[in-house]
């Protein structure tokens, strides 16, 4: 069954939504989204370091031995987290503070590993990068929309505009890491009640994508047993 | 460097800023592996492992390699190198030389090298200008209060695997929400190591 | 998979059976409430009753909602959510606004109760989180207590030289200033969240449970005895500590939820030290005044390890096989 050019583009939006479905990139996603702007910024970041190296990593794939073929795609995405790094510090020295370590941190974010293994190294160039701007497109609205709630509830403003703050006392928790867990967790319930439950089958199986995950849910539950 | 300030750096990564529950730093294994209170520790004895000889490593050569030769911007892809490399040693060692350690840790190390609490823990010592021995207390700490958080977290998932939850919530959804009233309970503690220790 | 079953629920144990029964200890715990809710009212007037009562019915809407929207059956006739509003509402102070009540009142029955698949799923207790939630997000609402004429010399001496704050005495005691007598804070003629105020109401309200058996008294006795050896420890006065904040609201009627605290009576007891422990470390050492509703809380979350190693070795599963 192959896709279409759009149908992977969109792909990464809804049906497989890195954040919400495949439950990959959480950390990052919890942290930064106590403002809109740094949800959009922190989105942004990871869709052009997620397509950067979808594109380079496709085209490499001929050239990677398969046996060190993690550590190549480790150095091609810590290539482009450091440009972004370095454009974000030139350019916008503000988001860069409030995103601080988590910048770097895009290189551990399992949604870039997590499409390197499993789409980029099997399809065309333009594909990957298809690819990588519908799931950077997914994890940006994720992010920010999540950013958006918290800093509405917990702020009383978006995107530093005020809205509700001054009328209606701000529930400052909402901001705060419980109010992270909690917004997360009714996204990804929403998600559910809108696919009927069809999400929830691919977070089961989230570790498809990551390939450091893929111990986690199996060689851990064995090794637990074993014993 | 007193007493006082070594138990200060050492019980605020594991209570205050805790690096789960308030940094949201290593939060795929404790969705993923605190199901079972054996696989949590074992994680957890992991990270911590991995985390103190990752700093160890990383810090020398930050401030004696990258920094003095005006390359500091090479930190995120060394790091991640480093830390990568350093793994897959610590496992061949402990395969050849401390086979039972290998048995009980063996099968958390791969997952490490992409646990961002690992690289975030390394990349923070340096960001907030730690010292050396600040760095690997503050690494020390921070892995054991991702023990704490798994600690705790175990006991809240065994209590409600078997709950009947609405059909929207079953899975991650309400894992989090659970993780959110976890989470809770640490922030009572703010403040409670400045006072003690007088910092 | 796709089947609801709606009357078979998995709870952990100790299982605390039909409706009937739980609606009989519900009541029980309600009829244990009302001193404190009459002295609650003598001391901060009509207000104090309208929140009680708001709370309640927000907790008994809510949950009523929500069994409704997850198309369960209806679960409001056993009293735990009205028991939980009447709780909850004895932890705010008697000025905040009626729609953060409900705010509490959502988290309390909704996220902690409801979520996790109704009462005796719950690992936290309900009213416990809503308090905790509401005392962090909606911090100075929380703090705005009132002084009234039926109050302590000492707090309204003590409002005349800062009118803004109304210290509790908790705080007052923080401060190095006057404090009640220690008559006057058992009485409950200070100020604080309605129903905390009066020690003597709260604890007949205790006798009256222990004596029914709805409660065993293992872990108030020994969460109000931390509190008191943990005082002398720190060269504070023992009754004074009893008697202020949460302790007694907390030891009686909240950390003795069935559903959150451990099984055997060792576990309670071990329950019941760690609440005091927490207690008064977060009241001597946090930012925070109050520690109570902290401390219990992490004890619930706690539960779980301690219910795994207090059980009787019979009960004890296999090794490696520890749970699935």
């Amino acid at each position: 069954m192959k896709k279409t050019k759009l149908q992977i583009l969109t792909n990464g939006i809804i049906r497989e939504n890195p954040v919400l479905v495949l439950v990959l990139g959480t950390c990052p996603t919890l942290a930064i989204s106590t403002q809109a702007i740094n949800g959009l910024g922190m989105g942004v970041s990871v869709l052009v370091v997620l397509t950067c190296s979808n594109i380079m990593i496709s085209a490499l794939k001929r050239i990677i031995p398969d046996t060190v073929r993690i550590p190549c795609y480790i150095v091609v995405i810590a290539s482009f987290v450091t440009m972004v790094q370095l454009a974000l510090k030139a350019y916008l020295p503000s988001l860069d503070k409030a995103l601080g370590v988590y910048i770097p941190l895009i290189v551990v974010n399992c949604i870039i590993l997590g499409r390197a293994e499993a789409f980029a190294s099997k399809n065309s160039v333009i594909d990957s990068m298809l690819d990588g701007i519908g799931m950077g497109i997914g994890y940006t609205l994720t992010a920010t929309v999540m950013a958006c709630i918290r800093e509405l509830l917990g702020s009383g403003t978006i995107f530093g505009h005020t809205v509700t703050a001054g009328t209606i006392t701000p529930f400052t928790i909402m901001v705060m890491a419980p109010g992270g867990f909690f917004v997360f967790g009714c996204l990804i319930a929403l998600v559910n009640k809108l696919t009927k439950g069809k999400a929830r089958e691919k977070q089961q199986n989230k570790c498809l994508g990551c390939p450091g995950a893929a111990f986690c849910s199996q060689k851990v539950e064995e090794g637990g047993a074993e014993e | 460097m007193s007493a006082a300030t070594v138990f200060y750096i050492v019980l605020s990564a594991i209570i205050t800023n805790n690096y789960v529950l308030s940094k949201f730093l290593g939060i795929c294994p404790f969705l993923g592996v605190s199901k079972k209170l054996d696989s949590a520790m074992g994680m957890s004895i992991a990270v911590i492992f991995v985390m103190v000889i990752a700093t160890a490593v990383t810090w020398p050569i930050q401030t004696y390699l990258l920094t003095p030769n005006g390359i500091g911007y090479m930190q995120t892809i060394i790091f991640i190198l480093v830390i990568a490399a350093l793994v897959q040693m610590i496992e061949i060692f402990l395969k050849k030389y401390i086979p039972g350690l290998h048995k009980s840790l063996g099968i958390y190390l791969p997952l490490i090298t992409t646990n961002c609490a690992i690289l975030g823990v390394c990349v923070l010592n340096i960001d907030n200008g730690y010292g050396f021995l600040q760095s690997m207390l503050n690494s020390f700490g921070s892995g054991v209060g991702f023990l704490l958080a798994m600690f705790l977290f175990a006991g809240v998932r065994s209590k409600i695997e078997t709950n009947d939850y609405p059909e929207a919530f079953k899975g991650v959804a309400s894992t989090l929400v659970a993780a959110s009233i976890t989470s809770l309970c640490f922030l009572g503690f703010s403040g409670m190591l400045e006072k003690i220790f007088g910092m | 998979m796709a089947e609801r079953h709606t009357n078979l629920i998995v709870a952990s144990a100790p299982h605390v059976v039909s409706p009937a029964n739980t609606a009989s200890i519900m009541r029980d715990v309600l009829i244990a409430l009302i001193p404190a809710l009459a002295v609650s009212v003598y001391v901060f007037g009509i207000r104090a009753l309208m929140l009680s009562v708001c709370c309640v019915v927000f907790c008994v809407f809510f949950e009523w909602l929500s069994r409704r929207i997850m198309k369960r059956s209806n679960t409001i006739g056993d009293l735990s959510a009205a028991v939980t509003g009447l709780i909850l509402a004895f932890n705010l102070p008697v000025r905040l606004p009626f729609w953060m009540a409900a705010v509490g009142c959502l988290i309390a029955i909704v996220v902690v109760k409801q979520l996790f698949g109704g009462l005796g799923q719950n690992f936290a207790n309900p009213a416990i989180v809503g308090r905790i939630t509401l005392f962090i997000g909606f911090a100075s609402p929380m703090a705005n207590w009132t002084i009234t004429s039926r109050m302590s010399q000492a707090i309204l001496s003590a409002a005349e030289v800062d009118a803004t704050t109304g210290a509790t005495p908790l705080a007052l005691s923080a401060a190095g200033l006057p404090v009640p007598t220690n008559m006057e804070m058992f009485l409950g003629l200070i100020n604080g969240s309605m129903g905390e105020i009066s020690a003597a109401a709260l604890l007949l309200g205790g006798i009256y449970l222990i004596v029914r058996k709805v409660i065993s008294p293992a872990i108030p006795v020994s969460f109000l005895a931390t509190v008191a050896v943990l005082s002398l420890v720190f060269g504070l006065d023992p009754i004074f500590q009893l008697c202020a904040g949460g302790v007694m609201l907390g030891a009686i009627f909240m950390a003795t939820d069935y559903v959150t605290s451990p099984i055997t009576t060792t576990g309670r007891i071990i329950f019941g030290i760690g609440c005091g422990v927490f207690t008064m470390l977060i009241r001597v050492y946090a930012s925070y005044p109050e520690g109570v509703s902290f401390a219990i809380l992490l004890m619930n979350i706690l539960t779980p390890h301690i219910d795994r190693l207090t059980r009787h070795k019979t009960f004890k599963p296999a090794e490696g096989g520890a749970s699935k």
